[in-house]
């Protein structure tokens, strides 16, 4: 074995430019493929962070129709007991009540369909860091009467500055159509900008006057101790509690488990394509490799070198050359992965265009060891059966090649 | 019992479409410590035969026996085993490994045949100066002249111990004095450690030092000539 791989490596390096290229080539592809993976990873989880920290949080509880139809009268009922409830389970760390509906944002110059955000500023804050997302201004801690805050994409569409007015119109729980002047205070800006043209927030004390003569909660996010706790909790909430209904993020927003699913296929093209094309370069480098050395491998097997030993060397010369080529690109791309996952990559040139989709601009590549290792394996996978064809090619070499002319 | 032995071996190229038949009832006996060169024109059948007795190709009709057993119905991987233990090979072109050195070339052989490595390394070492290529031991075939390397190829075909060498056009790609020399080198091996030497061969100062002449002419023996001082012509 020791003297094949020898011959193996020494023959791999008859052509230092031929075999130099095939190395470059896996080294780049397995770095890009890699690096690649590892940043639709991060954005996915980046996508998946950003909607439970500043939205979503773990879990919610609505009146079972809200979410569909978003009417103010399917309100939680009961939501005293509910939340007594929450603060009674340990693991449940945080929660927040927010009053909402769906109605108008009318300004001096046009009208614009909103989900109106009712919140209470301090279990918000608990709950959520959507207050991080301001830009301008006050938050709703502000002491101005009936404040609201807007996505500043809304605001410049409606030339809305500091201070300025606007009336909200929605329905009461009575479904009696009213309407509300608020101040606003403040701007934010999320990494979505669909999202900021969709929803201004106001006090959810504020705002339930306008709904009803006593506060009402249409939507309960709570954060765990464990996000894993999600479902066991969502199901403990909903065998306690009738007329309501508690969902996981997972269930809440499906359009983000399509996102990911969406980003493990992407992930599955682009390792199918890089190693396509390892395949066909081994396959290529190897053809050529044996075709030059048709009197070499018909002397091997005259002498009395077996089919299996010829097989082996033919075999381990594209392992030899692969796989040093794939662990110098692994290294590099954990090298990479790990500076770029503290400095992040920043496509700051295409924030706009990312923002529109709901990324941050900056973003953290992630890898797992179970993903490294199947990079690994499906090399190894790929060289194996890229380099069997032309295996079999070189043992079924007629050992009279050896005798014949030049 | 006779080393080599054929029994009418026929040879037909294309018997389907336009047949060529490069041997016709071709039976020649060789006896141990022959130095036997097979000779005639182009294309008269003396490759073809020397790669039916090596095994290397099979007949279309008869049987070659080496050392009392029949190879002709052998499967091709007992073949190579069989080929590894009983037969040394010396191609035209030498056919070096052109990553090993003339050291490792040798050895190489022998490792196929699982023998310990120090008895490899030294017997490969006592070959290299048998060959008088003993200050040459690490060098590769690019770095060694035709005749250099085909004394190395000597050398390999006889670290394997074989019953006998086929040397096929040994001498074709070297100028005199590499012919001599080697010549020289396989006819001390013959006489003094009794190896068995068949090859083919149009060059005349091989005919000339070959203690037995077989002629072929269009793939049928014409002449068995055997001479009593053939290789005795070795410069001294």
């Amino acid at each position: 074995m020791k003297t094949l791989i020898t011959i193996a490596w020494r023959n791999i390096w008859r052509h230092p430019a031929r075999s130099g290229v095939l190395l470059a080539a896996v080294v780049v592809g397995l770095w890009a493929g890699v690096v690649t993976v590892g940043t639709v990873n991060g954005l996915m989880q980046q996508r998946v962070d950003y909607l439970i920290d500043s939205e979503i949080a773990h879990a919610q509880i609505h009146h079972p129709e809200f979410l569909a139809e978003g009417y103010s009268w399917l309100f939680i009922p009961d939501h005293e007991g509910i939340l007594d409830w929450l603060d009674a389970d340990p693991r449940v760390t945080a929660w927040s009540a927010r009053t909402m509906t769906d109605g108008m944002l009318q300004s001096p110059i046009k009208t614009s369909g909103v989900r109106i955000r009712g919140i209470d500023i301090q279990q918000e804050t608990g709950t959520t860091d959507f207050h991080e997302n301001m830009v301008d201004g006050e938050y709703l801690d502000s002491d101005v009467r009936n404040a609201v805050i807007v996505g500043r994409s809304l605001a410049s569409d409606h030339n809305l500055r500091i201070g300025n007015r606007l009336v909200l119109v929605f329905e009461d729980v009575n479904n009696e159509l009213t309407s509300g002047s608020f101040n606003i205070v403040g701007f934010f800006e999320s990494a979505s900008t669909e999202f900021d043209d969709r929803n201004v927030y106001v006090r959810s004390g504020d705002f339930s006057r306008y709904l009803a003569d006593e506060l009402i909660v249409h939507e309960i996010a709570m954060r765990f101790s464990e996000p894993e706790m999600a479902a066991t909790v969502v199901g403990d909430i909903n065998s306690a509690f009738s007329g309501v209904e508690a969902q996981t993020w997972r269930e809440l927003s499906p359009e983000l488990n399509v996102l990911v699913e969406l980003g493990d296929v992407m992930l599955y093209v682009i390792t199918m394509i890089i190693m396509m094309a390892l395949a066909f370069g081994i396959l290529n480098t190897m053809l050529m490799a044996l075709f030059e050395r048709m009197r070499e491998i018909g002397m091997l097997l005259s002498i009395g070198m077996s089919k299996a030993r010829v097989f082996s060397m033919i075999l381990l010369e594209s392992v030899i050359l692969t796989l040093s080529g794939a662990l110098t690109g692994i290294i590099l791309a954990w090298l990479s992965v790990l500076y770029l996952a503290e400095n992040g990559i920043n496509l700051e040139q295409f924030a706009a265009g990312v923002a529109e989709l709901g990324w941050d601009h900056i973003i953290y590549p992630i890898i797992s060891f179970p993903e490294y290792a199947g990079i690994v394996v499906l090399v190894i996978v790929i060289t194996l059966l890229s380099s069997v064809y032309p295996a079999i090619k070189a043992i079924r070499i007629n050992p009279l090649e050896a005798a014949r002319d030049a | 019992m006779a080393l080599v032995r054929t029994e009418n071996l026929s040879k037909v190229y294309n018997p389907d479409t336009v047949p060529v038949h490069a041997l016709r009832d071709v039976s020649v006996t060789i006896e141990p410590g022959e130095f036997t060169s097979i000779v005639g024109p182009s294309g008269s059948g003396k490759t073809t035969l020397l790669n039916m007795i090596g095994g290397l190709d099979k007949p279309s009709s008869g049987k070659v026996f080496i050392n009392g057993t029949d190879i002709t119905g052998m499967k091709d991987s007992k073949l190579i085993d069989f080929r590894l233990r009983n037969i040394g090979f010396v191609f035209q072109h030498y056919n070096l490994i052109p990553v090993f050195t003339a050291r490792e070339n040798i050895s190489f052989i022998m490792l196929l045949q699982n023998r310990d490595k120090k008895e490899m390394l030294s017997r490969a070492d006592e070959l290299l100066d048998k060959v008088g290529l003993g200050d040459r031991k690490d060098a590769r075939p690019k770095e060694m002249s035709g005749g250099q390397q085909q004394r190395v190829a000597v050398a390999r075909a006889l670290a394997s111990e074989p019953k006998f060498i086929l040397a096929d056009e040994p001498t074709a790609n070297l100028d005199s004095s590499s012919a001599m020399n080697l010549l020289d080198i396989m006819s001390r091996m013959n006489k003094e450690q009794n190896v068995t030497f068949v090859f083919s061969t149009h060059d005349q100062r091989v005919i000339d030092r070959a203690r037995r002449v077989i002629t072929m002419v269009d793939g049928a023996v014409d002449s068995d000539e055997r001479r009593e001082n053939g290789n005795d012509n070795e410069k001294e």
